[in-house]
């Protein structure tokens, strides 16, 4: 018998086995035989597969980079052929907070209500220099990347990006982070924020420039 | 010496401290005491309105000042197109002004932006608080001891009770002690250390509608009050439901937050607030070389961005006392309306979909992708292109671009004519816009508007035929003006001027002359790769021009050109060296914003969303 | 199940299907969906303002709620008059008297609202 838990006798030349390990995932009955496919796949898998392909945008768009979206969005390179086509302007009805543009500190508290109000699974794309990093704003108002006030999944860089930067960045978003959610993990209690956590709902934001904050 | 500052020198004889030509920009410095007479004076000469106020420090400027902040009123006489400023010195601590918003709709908002961005007090002023920094903002940050990198984060938006409060009063609006309750206990946050200006009634702390906020809101909106309350609540009277349209809202072209209290669906008071989209403009770019802030005014208008370089890069070019070639005044014809009708396209194509005509969108968006093609090819970038230059351009035409731009506007045309066909006899489209906030030409002109705007309200007013510029005088084109200032005029002013573009541009192509785009001047222009490569006068020309910018001798000055949403100004203060002393942008959308709340006071949300698309507010520009 | 005419059943099976997908899916989102409750989550949405003016909950006037009583009525008027049209054959003569009858009474009353102004909105 083979080590672990589950000593796995049947060898992969077999076609169907009650159950098969052979250096990758445990599969099951039919499994055995279909593999990872169309007729037996995982719950996950159809999941994530029904999530990425139907994405829920919610624009938040400050600047210019919202031009670029709305290009985007348009006929010539349509984003609606990676199912991302309706713009739920709500964060409740919305999965992908898309934040185009600068954010000023007077704009911050707006931003993070309107993650904090969209229901889970939801994913922040952040689009241009201005929102990845305060872009070549470098002054009293202008939040200097909103990573630090609210946790971002995936960075566009270009001021603006090219249409197609962004389209690149929401194939990605759906290959690297939708594809790989999982139904066991995203439940109990609230996720720890990716940076320092309120005081209570709705108290002060701080703002935390990584590149300006103390050392260890 | 110029008329009026003649006329001006022989009433204010003592008090008039200087007065100045330069560059064909007439303007007046004046003692404080002498500020309301000389405007009222100039007003009846003409100068009736009010075009841009702003503030200047002059704590580090190379000549000595009478005082350390100045405010400058620009003056315009539409009529007889004529322009003068006037400039008033005050010293720290005495930084107190009395206010003109009782004579200018607009000066409520610019004096707003000079307490926020220098801490000018103007006495009397209605509300004066903060308009484009948040409200727990502390000190000031455009005066020059503020280091531009001192941020200060927001715990939370501001209500906007006082101002709704306010607004209530001054419409007569009729509350409730129900209305009032609510009113006060949304108090805004606590005092923030530093003294209210005058003229604030500064809120308690927050937390309940303790007796003396009550109180205060009492006192502010008791002035319309003509029943009592018992016989308020024997009738079906209604009370108001308080709403915040943005600043997140598919509808706001941006950034914007309106408050309105709702009666229903009619909304009695409304309250604007900007400042969503403040990016420094003014402020980073004195750190900027002259041409380093050409990308900065990219991200103004960003929807039509070469068309802010152009008007800045003019401002500076009348500054420096430089003539561009002609060529060059050809290609900014060109490429300025070509940037105005993309402009425009947006504003027609979002507009139309905020009123439910969806299809529009795409048609007008398609054609701006081959618009930006030619763009992209030109300048390298598609949006932002930082394609002006001071003294000229950032490169000549590529081989084949006229053709290019020749089949473009073909089917520029045909997307208008279908925009058009779409929407003209539409029934549902026309009850939608017509006589929906009109505004006469008279409350036009009091906020300041310029651009299409203006001109649907019935003033014929455009920068390119009063004080025509790049030779726009030799094309024969004209200006679309509608008559009753409501959302129809503002969209079909703005569909007719695409049209009247597209002439400009084909007969601006036809008569295109040759010879370079730069002025063969070498304190200006980059020198040639040749030049910059071979030898080394070229090479520490280059090296000059670049790490310390062209130099502009000391002055001021007031220029501006039609931009797409109006007339783009831009008061530049050099001092000598190669960055701009105080770089002043007045946006046309800050002028149409401030007017935007009492437009659509009276009409329903549907309206005023329709109406907010009329004006084409770009956050970009407004809030800078 | 055999004494039902098809109608009925057919009936039965759209009223079972109509409540069956939109109850599935609801539970399935339930049972596979994330679930973080958080405070912000259960708050109105203004547009990002983080404490609201007031609430939605205030009286408004009258003229919505008579809108939509007189929408009410006459759909009520348009309804009745779809089993009429189905059975026009059948119903004859004396069916189709009886309708205008019908439509003549909800006539005079509309010519009444219209004349009283309740249509107009200001």
């Amino acid at each position: 018998m083979r080590s672990g838990r589950l000593g796995a006798p049947w060898s992969a030349a077999i076609p169907w086995a009650p159950w098969k390990r052979d250096g990758g995932p445990l599969t099951v009955g039919l499994e055995t035989i279909f593999g990872n496919s169309v007729v037996t796949t995982k719950i996950d898998d159809v999941l994530n597969w029904a999530r990425k392909n139907s994405l829920f945008p919610m624009p938040f768009g400050t600047a210019c980079c919202a031009i670029e979206f709305m290009g985007l969005v348009s006929a010539e390179f349509d984003l609606s052929r990676f199912g991302a086509e309706v713009v739920r302007f709500s964060p409740r009805q919305s999965d992908l907070l898309m934040v185009m543009g600068t954010i000023s500190y007077k704009q911050a508290p707006i931003l993070r209500r309107i993650y904090d109000q969209m229901p889970e699974p939801k994913w922040v794309l952040c689009m241009g220099v201005c929102a990845c990093s305060g872009g070549f704003y470098d002054n009293y108002c202008t939040v200097q990347g909103i990573d630090d006030i609210i946790p971002v999944d995936i960075y566009v860089a270009g001021c603006p990006p090219r249409p197609e930067g962004l389209m690149d960045a929401i194939m990605k978003l759906q290959a690297e982070k939708v594809a790989k959610m999982s139904v066991l993990r995203t439940r109990g209690p609230e996720a720890p924020a990716a940076v320092a956590p309120l005081a209570s709902d709705g108290g002060a934001v701080t703002a935390r420039p990584t590149h300006e904050s103390p050392g260890p | 010496m110029n008329d009026t500052l003649q006329r001006l020198s022989e009433r204010f004889t003592d008090q008039l401290l200087e007065t100045s030509e330069a560059h064909g920009d007439p303007a007046a410095v004046l003692r404080r005491e002498a500020l309301l007479p000389a405007i009222d004076f100039l007003r009846a000469e003409g100068y009736t309105v009010l075009e841009d106020l702003a503030a200047v420090d002059y704590l580090t400027y190379p000549l000595p000042q009478p005082g350390r902040l100045a405010v400058m009123y620009q003056l315009h006489d539409i009529e007889r197109r004529r322009r003068v400023r006037l400039k008033v010195h005050v010293s720290p601590p005495d930084v107190h002004l009395p206010t003109i918003s009782n004579r200018w709709n607009i000066a409520d908002w610019l004096e707003r932006e000079a307490w926020d961005q220098f801490g000018i007090v103007f006495d009397g002023h209605p509300n004066l608080k903060r308009i484009l920094n948040h409200h727990e903002f502390v000190g000031h940050p455009l005066r020059k001891d503020y280091p531009i990198k001192t941020r200060q984060p927001l715990s939370e938006n501001d209500s906007l009770v006082d101002e709704m409060a306010l607004r209530l009063r001054t419409n007569g609006v009729l509350l409730p002690r129900h209305d009032r309750e609510i009113l006060a206990a949304a108090t805004p946050f606590s005092d923030h250390g530093e003294p209210a200006p005058p003229g604030n009634v500064s809120f308690g702390a927050r937390g309940g509608a303790s007796a003396a906020t009550l109180e205060a809101v009492e006192k502010l909106t008791a002035g319309g009050a003509v029943l009592s309350e018992p016989e308020f609540y024997t009738d079906l009277h209604t009370d108001l439901m308080f709403l915040n349209i943005g600043p997140s809202h598919p509808a706001t072209h941006g950034a914007l937050r309106t408050f309105v209290a709702l009666d229903g669906e009619t909304i009695v008071a409304a309250v604007g607030e900007i400042g969503y989209l403040h990016r420094g403009f003014e402020k980073t770019t004195e750190t900027q070389c002259y041409n380093g802030v050409i990308p900065y005014t990219d991200r103004l208008n960003y929807v039509s961005a070469i068309l802010n370089n152009f008007a800045y890069c003019k401002a500076v070019e009348r500054l420096l006392g430089v003539e561009t070639t002609p060529r060059c005044k050809a290609i900014r014809v060109i490429i300025g309306e070509l940037s105005r009708i993309i402009d425009h396209l947006v504003c027609v194509g979002t507009n139309l979909v905020d009123i439910g005509a969806l299809t529009n969108y795409w048609y007008t968006f398609n054609v701006r992708e081959r618009v930006y093609d030619i763009f992209d090819k030109l300048t390298g970038a598609r949006l932002t292109n930082s394609y002006g230059r001071i003294g000229g351009l950032a490169r000549d035409f590529y081989p084949g671009c006229t053709e290019d731009i020749l089949k473009v506007l073909v089917d520029i045309e045909r997307s208008i004519s279908e925009v058009e066909t779409l929407v003209k006899q539409n029934r549902i489209f026309l009850d939608r816009v017509q006589d929906v906030c009109s505004v006469d030409a008279r409350t036009a002109l009091s906020y300041g508007w310029t651009g299409p705007i203006l001109r649907a309200s019935g003033v014929a007013y455009d920068v390119r035929k009063a004080y025509p510029y790049d030779g726009y005088d030799q094309y024969d084109w004209d200006v679309p003006v509608g008559s009753v200032g409501d959302t129809y005029d503002r969209i079909f002013v703005r569909m007719y001027e695409m049209v009247q573009s597209v002439k400009i541009i084909r007969q601006a192509i036809k008569t295109l002359p040759g010879g370079p785009v730069n002025v063969a001047d070498k304190n200006v222009c980059l020198p040639s790769k040749d030049d910059t490569y071979n030898n080394i006068e070229g090479l520490m020309n280059h090296f000059k021009l670049i790490f310390e910018g062209v130099k502009v001798p000391p002055g001021e000055i007031y220029d501006c050109s039609e931009a797409a949403n109006g007339e783009l100004g831009f008061y530049v203060v050099a001092d000598g060296s190669g960055r701009p002393y105080r770089n002043r942008c007045r946006p046309p959308s800050f002028m149409a914003f401030a007017g935007y709340p009492e437009m659509i006071e009276g009409y329903m949300i549907a309206d005023a969303i329709a109406t907010l698309g009329s004006i084409n507010i770009i956050a970009g520009e407004l809030d800078r | 199940m055999s004494q039902m005419s098809s109608t009925t059943f057919a009936l039965l099976v759209t009223i079972g299907l109509a409540v069956l997908i939109p109850g599935l899916l609801l539970w399935l989102a339930s049972a596979v969906g994330p679930r973080r409750a958080t405070p912000a989550k259960l708050e109105a949405y203004e547009s990002g303002i983080q404490h609201v003016v007031g609430t939605a909950r205030e009286r408004f006037s009258v003229k919505f709620y008579l809108v939509a009583i007189l929408f009410i009525l006459f759909d009520v008027e348009a309804v009745f008059l779809f089993p009429w049209a189905v059975n026009f054959h059948e119903l004859g003569q004396a069916g189709f008297l009886e309708m205008f009858v019908f439509i003549a009474v909800l006539l005079v009353g509309y010519v009444y609202i219209l004349a009283r102004g309740a249509l107009k909105w200001d």
